[in-house]
């Protein structure tokens, strides 16, 4: 999977760079709007992350260019701008997704793979990890053949970490997909931290091997720990 | 429009200048008026007595003509009679004598019927040259004969006499009127001095010293009152101006803190080599500051936009008692959490006029406030209450530790947490109740604070309602 990153700052392209390429993508970054029109136009991508704010030639207009020529790539957005007017422009501008700065990695890595997932057959109701087992369509769950009595948010918390197996999954992610908060500053955080307090006594307390990790200053991944 | 002076004291002046102007026409063109008909009046009176001298001055020559002896009038005092017009008719019109003065001309023309019958015929005429005259004829018995004594004198005299007396009164008019001019122009520069104080001292009013106020002359005044509302603008400005730049030094500080947090923590882990997993949590820590940045500066964003009006509110009408709830099972698990117990009375049917998204946001905000300050064990109680026919009233009480009544309206201004809030762990608190009022006003209520029912605080937002019913308001609780 190949990804092409414009963006003129470098820190923040370095650090996109390694982390993606950390996720096994292969990564090509261009500092400036024009050189990365023009590797969007001349190479083929898997998908392009741009930024708005580009010297001289921004990313609005880089995008309106690539869109000119019919190429189809997938397009995610970085911008520090956030009114809803500005998102509109963005996907009218032929635009896939929008992300605004400052934003958790794991919420980038999230939306790169629903974007490359296009297309593709929907993601299977019966899910798995180590013991753990769901039937989401059902929602049923059992841990070692036992099942686990879970409230409804606390279903829906675990299904969505077991979407993301191995991943980080961040408060912002959570709020915003499982509780469906769509303002940013409605005081969560203590909420998904109870749950997640909650979810864990029932999930991992009862079991030797622990599922559910916090990353801190990150968010919480599911996952089997080598141990 | 073309004289129209910029300054008010020129203006006045000018205007009171050509008010006195145009009053002592008037007044000359009466006294004119008056002099003349005076003056006619004398003449006419005279005129009568010169009749008389006439009368007694003819006599029939030999030719059987009629002469005027010539060598009287001369002695007269008055000089009119040097101007005497001087005509004498038979009784069909025939003229008998003219005097020299009149020439061949005539003064009246043929008499009219009854003239100088009975007494004295005074009138003003014109001679056949047309010049006007004030005009005397009587009828006499002169020997025998009956003559027509016509005696005119021109108007031109009494005109004289009127020029004279007005050419008087105008030449001392513009004395009159400069010294009105100068009076007026004085006296507007001294009643308009407070304004050019008060000018002077707004001059010097800027940001570094927005404290100062205008001189106020009397309170009564027009200016002392415009002082006075000017002063009441300036107070609002300084307290605004005050508001933000302590906004902004709160700001700062807010966010320098989480910065500095950052700072040492990242400083404090490179001082030594330790392992992986100590890294690790030096990094997540320092995410952990990124966060609360994060929450601050996005906060801060829907702040400033809501107050640049940059929001749309999105209004609908809902029930106020589900969305009570709904606020209060987002926070279920805290409340639980911490053996509270909330319970909600009121009407269920109420219905709120406003934007969801945001009433929602306020009553999170304040249940959550309710929530991280009341004790284990507490409780927290909402109550919906219809206040008239289109209020409704929200108060949640709790049994925390209260806010102080001296705090009650500082508490919703931003990045303003009282001291035991300070000692929470809790991220980018200080903003969550600016938002709350913030959301509440822009939706047409009200919110604030009292001490609740049980020492706790009661937090309380009032809406515009749907469906409260229609007898007056319930006694509260």
């Amino acid at each position: 999977m190949r990804i092409l990153i414009v963006e003129d700052e470098e820190k923040m392209a370095r650090a996109l760079r390694i982390g993606l390429e950390a996720e096994q993508f292969s990564v090509q970054v261009a500092g400036t709007g024009e050189e990365g029109f023009f590797l969007a136009s001349t190479e083929t991508y898997d998908l392009v992350i741009l930024d708005l704010m580009l010297p001289a030639r921004d990313g609005m207009e880089v995008l309106a260019a690539l869109r000119g020529r019919s190429l189809s790539v997938p397009v995610l957005i970085l911008t520090s701008r956030d009114t809803v007017e500005d998102r509109v422009r963005g996907l009218d501008a032929g635009a896939d997704d929008y992300l605004v700065k400052p934003f958790a990695f794991s919420e980038l890595l999230a939306r790169i793979r629903a974007l490359l997932r296009r297309g593709k057959p929907e993601p299977s109701d019966r899910l798995k990890l180590a013991d753990l087992e769901m039937d989401a369509a059902g929602r049923v769950v059992s841990r070692g053949g036992r099942e686990l009595s879970l409230t409804a948010r606390e279903f829906d918390l675990l299904e969505y970490l077991l979407r993301q197996p191995g991943r980080v999954v961040s408060r912002e992610m959570l709020a915003r997909d499982v509780w469906r908060e769509t303002a940013r500053y409605t005081p969560l955080d203590n909420v998904i931290d109870v749950h997640i307090a909650h979810l864990r006594r029932k999930l991992d307390e009862p079991f030797n091997k622990k599922l559910l990790h916090t990353v801190r200053g990150v968010g919480f991944i599911l996952r089997e720990d080598p141990s | 429009m073309w004289l129209r002076p910029k300054r008010i004291r020129t203006r006045l002046t000018l205007y009171y200048a050509g008010m006195l102007a145009g009053v002592l026409a008037l007044y000359f063109a009466g006294v004119s008026v008056l002099l003349f008909w005076q003056a006619s009046t004398i003449l006419k009176r005279l005129g009568e007595e010169d009749l008389e001298t006439v009368k007694g001055l003819l006599y029939h020559e030999d030719n059987g003509e009629v002469n005027l002896r010539e060598d009287y009038h001369h002695h007269s005092d008055w000089k009119q009679v040097q101007e005497r017009l001087l005509e004498i008719l038979a009784p069909d019109g025939t003229i008998l004598y003219r005097n020299e003065r009149l020439g061949d001309r005539t003064i009246g023309g043929p008499p009219f019927p009854g003239e100088g019958e009975r007494g004295y015929s005074g009138r003003t005429a014109k001679m056949s040259d047309g010049t006007p005259i004030i005009l005397i004829s009587r009828k006499y018995d002169l020997q025998g004969q009956t003559i027509l004594i016509r005696v005119g004198y021109s108007e031109s005299l009494i005109w004289n006499e009127v020029w004279g007396t007005l050419l008087i009164l105008i030449l001392a008019s513009p004395l009159i009127l400069a010294g009105t001019a100068y009076a007026v122009y004085a006296t507007v520069g001294r009643a308009l001095y407070p304004v050019s104080r008060m000018a002077h001292r707004a001059e010097q009013i800027n940001s570094e010293h927005l404290n100062a106020r205008l001189p106020v002359e009397s309170e009564e005044g027009e200016l002392g009152y415009l002082a006075g509302v000017f002063n009441a603008m300036l107070s609002r400005i300084e307290q605004s101006f005050e508001q933000l730049k302590r906004f902004t030094a709160d700001a700062s500080h807010e966010l320098r803190t989480p910065l500095a947090a950052i700072r040492s923590i990242g400083e404090v882990a490179l001082q030594e080599d330790v392992g992986p997993a100590e890294y690790r949590d030096t990094i997540g820590s320092m995410l952990e500051e990124v966060n609360r940045l994060t929450t601050i500066v996005e906060s801060l964003l829907t702040l400033s936009r809501a107050d640049a009006g940059q929001i749309d509110m999105q209004v609908s009408v809902f029930p106020l008692a589900a969305l009570v709830r709904e606020s209060a099972a987002l926070l279920e698990v805290l409340i639980d959490d911490k053996q509270l117990t909330f319970t909600l009375v009121g009407d269920e049917s109420v219905g709120v006029e406003a934007d969801r998204l945001y009433v929602r946001q306020a009553v999170v905000n304040i249940l959550h406030n309710a929530v991280k300050f009341t004790p284990v064990g507490g409780s927290i109680c909402a109550t919906i209450q219809c206040n008239g026919r289109s209020r409704v009233e929200l108060s949640i009480s709790d049994t925390g530790p209260g806010i102080p009544a001296r705090e009650s309206a500082r508490i919703f201004e931003r990045f303003v947490r009282l001291d035991e809030a300070r000692t929470t762990t809790d991220v980018g608190a200080g903003l969550g109740l600016s938002v709350a009022k913030w959301a509440v006003q822009a939706n047409n209520g009200e919110i604030g604070v009292t001490t609740g029912p049980h020492a706790g605080s009661r937090f309380w937002i009032r809406l515009p309602a749907v469906g409260c019913p229609d007898e007056g308001s319930r006694p509260r609780s």
